[in-house]
């Protein structure tokens, strides 16, 4: 009864720790980070501001340099990460902010990139530009940006 | 702003932007063999398939149905300087008689920022430019911005649709992001357009020998969202005016009279992560006058409103249901004085929609969409298609299938 009792306990607890470092691992490894071109002024931005970026609304950096701005593909696992828990929107709402810009003439779509590769090379070749990625993905390309 | 005689500079003006974009598309590709970076080309290809009883939509779509509903759009914009950007559309539609797919231009505008920092923008555009009403009308030509594969025809219905579309001026806009949401205002006046018969048709309720001809009409809009639009606002305000050209003296044609549409719409949206319910309500006043004849001495106010709710179960499908409702003439809700006093039907002054609906997102480029209506009256039905009003069944359904391809 006793042995019986300890080992419940034990295996408990590795259960529960196993959950722990589990979900301490990927969330680790699914930590989103905002990169932009190395030489874009601003290192901190406010997410409202980083939503009007990646709205389309806001067009050009302080410095007066366009913002690039750069995305996943909309059924992309990061690009629904990233909408929901650094903007807090849903994807689908961006994609009809974006769409109503494109098809009414008020404004432009951001450019679409297949994969994090792509968007690392992307963001850290074009002047101005801004993206996401996992953190795990990050080279010294590409600055990361702040977000208060 | 404009006065009579400079009647087409506007359009020419459109016309001449997109011949500039796509002059300068042609010369950096020539130039440097290669598209500047911020050159934008987008564009759609619809097909569709309705299937009515009763009473045709888009074409005889009784009995077999009818592939008659097509739509195909391509814009380019491009930005010289951060500060301007350069914007245009070609749209072509076949939908009926209304619509039989020639080419025209949708939108061709420059639009300059005349400033901008983080939390205002502020801006104008000369043009060709789509009037911002209600939460679909700039766009709502697009298959993939709209909610389904017709609007919803109490708000957005497509007889008068040429005059909804866009007008030939000036529009000023603004956009503030507060701690307590953003607001996106915008103000325009110009020419709306009224070439064409489906809008005498509907307007004045006849072809006559003179023409209509636009006169200087209006609109705005304030847009609050809250939450990156979790919530959204909106309050938009027309005042529609168009003129009439006899052809002919007095007893031959009409005189030279004035419609004037003036509706106000009130638009709520409510975004969940699976769900969206979305409502918009408008009252619609509208006179007709001076044209010297007493049957077409109108006053009236309409009213129209519909509720809506899409339902997200995964990425690729979405179900909505619907529920839309318009009155001709709020003062006479069944159409019986109408009746009385035309002797025509009731149920042309009145229609209730309930439609239910499905989305399939293949790819994020590629959709299919079938929906079914039941309705119950004929206000928002195409003259044009359904020229005897006797001919006309109260109660119809219609099922619409469409497949959409963008990039």
């Amino acid at each position: 009864m006793f042995f019986k009792c300890i080992r419940y306990k034990i295996l408990l607890l590795c259960l529960v720790f196993g959950m722990l470092s589990n979900s301490y691992v990927s969330k680790a490894s699914e930590t989103i980070v905002i990169i932009t071109y190395p030489e874009v002024e601003p290192q901190t931005l406010s997410k409202n501001t980083l939503r009007s970026i990646f709205s389309m609304r806001l067009k050009t950096w302080p410095d007066n340099i366009p913002i690039r701005v750069f995305v996943l593909p909309d059924d992309h696992p990061i690009h629904s990460t990233f909408t929901k828990e650094i903007l807090n929107v849903f994807s689908y709402q961006l994609r009809a902010t974006w769409d109503r810009l494109v098809f009414s003439g008020t404004g432009q779509a951001p450019i679409k990139v297949n994969n994090y590769e792509e968007m690392l090379t992307g963001v850290a070749k074009t002047p101005g530009a801004i993206g996401y990625l996992k953190e795990r993905h990050l080279n010294n390309s590409v600055r990361v940006l702040n977000v208060e | 702003m404009w006065n009579r005689h400079s009647k087409y500079y506007p359009s020419i003006l459109a016309q001449i932007i997109f011949g500039l974009v796509a002059l300068s598309i042609v010369v950096t590709t020539h130039a440097d063999s290669k598209v500047p970076e911020n050159l934008q080309v987008h564009g759609f290809l619809s097909q569709g398939y309705l299937l009515t009883s009763g009473n045709k939509v888009f074409g005889n779509s009784k009995d077999n149905g009818s592939f008659g509903f097509r739509e195909i759009g391509l814009n380019a914009s491009l930005q010289p300087m951060p500060s301007l950007q350069l914007s245009a559309q070609l749209l072509s539609r076949h939908a009926g008689k209304g619509n039989n797919g020639g080419i025209r231009v949708d939108y061709g505008f420059a639009d300059y920022r005349i400033s901008s920092d983080v939390t205002k923008q502020f801006g104008i555009r000369l043009g060709r430019v789509k009037n911002p009403f209600g939460f679909y009308n700039e766009t709502r030509d697009v298959p993939f911005t709209r909610p389904s594969i017709l609007l919803p025809q109490s708000i957005y219905f497509d007889r008068t649709r040429n005059l909804a579309l866009a007008g030939d001026g000036a529009q000023l806009y603004g956009e503030a992001n507060t701690n307590f949401g953003d607001f996106s205002i915008q103000f325009q006046t110009g020419l709306p357009q009224v070439n064409d018969k489906n809008s005498e048709v509907a307007l004045i309720g006849g072809n006559f020998p003179g023409k209509l001809r636009s006169r200087l009409s209006y609109i705005g809009r304030i847009i609050y969202e809250l939450d990156g639009g979790r919530l959204r606002l909106a309050v938009s305000g027309t005042q529609l005016n168009v003129g009439y050209d006899p052809a002919a003296p007095f007893g031959a044609d009409l005189m030279a009279g004035l419609v004037r549409f003036s509706p106000i719409i009130f638009s709520a949206q409510y975004n969940a992560e699976r769900f969206s319910i979305t409502s918009e309500y408008a009252i619609r006043p509208f006179r007709i006058k001076d044209f010297g004849v007493s049957a077409l001495d109108m006053n009236f106010i309409g009213e129209s409103y519909y509720i809506q709710g899409a339902y997200r179960f995964n990425q690729e499908w979405e179900g909505f249901l619907r529920y839309d409702v318009l009155f001709t003439d709020r003062n006479d809700r069944n159409g019986r004085q109408f009746r009385t006093s035309t002797g025509r039907p009731a149920h042309n002054r009145f229609a209730k929609d309930m439609t239910v609906g499905l989305r399939w997102s293949i790819t994020p480029e590629i959709m299919l969409r079938a929906e079914y209506h039941r309705i119950d009256g004929t206000a928002w039905l195409s003259t044009l298609d359904n020229p005897d009003p006797f001919n006309t069944n109260r109660h119809w359904n219609l099922f619409a299938a469409q497949i959409s391809y963008r990039f």
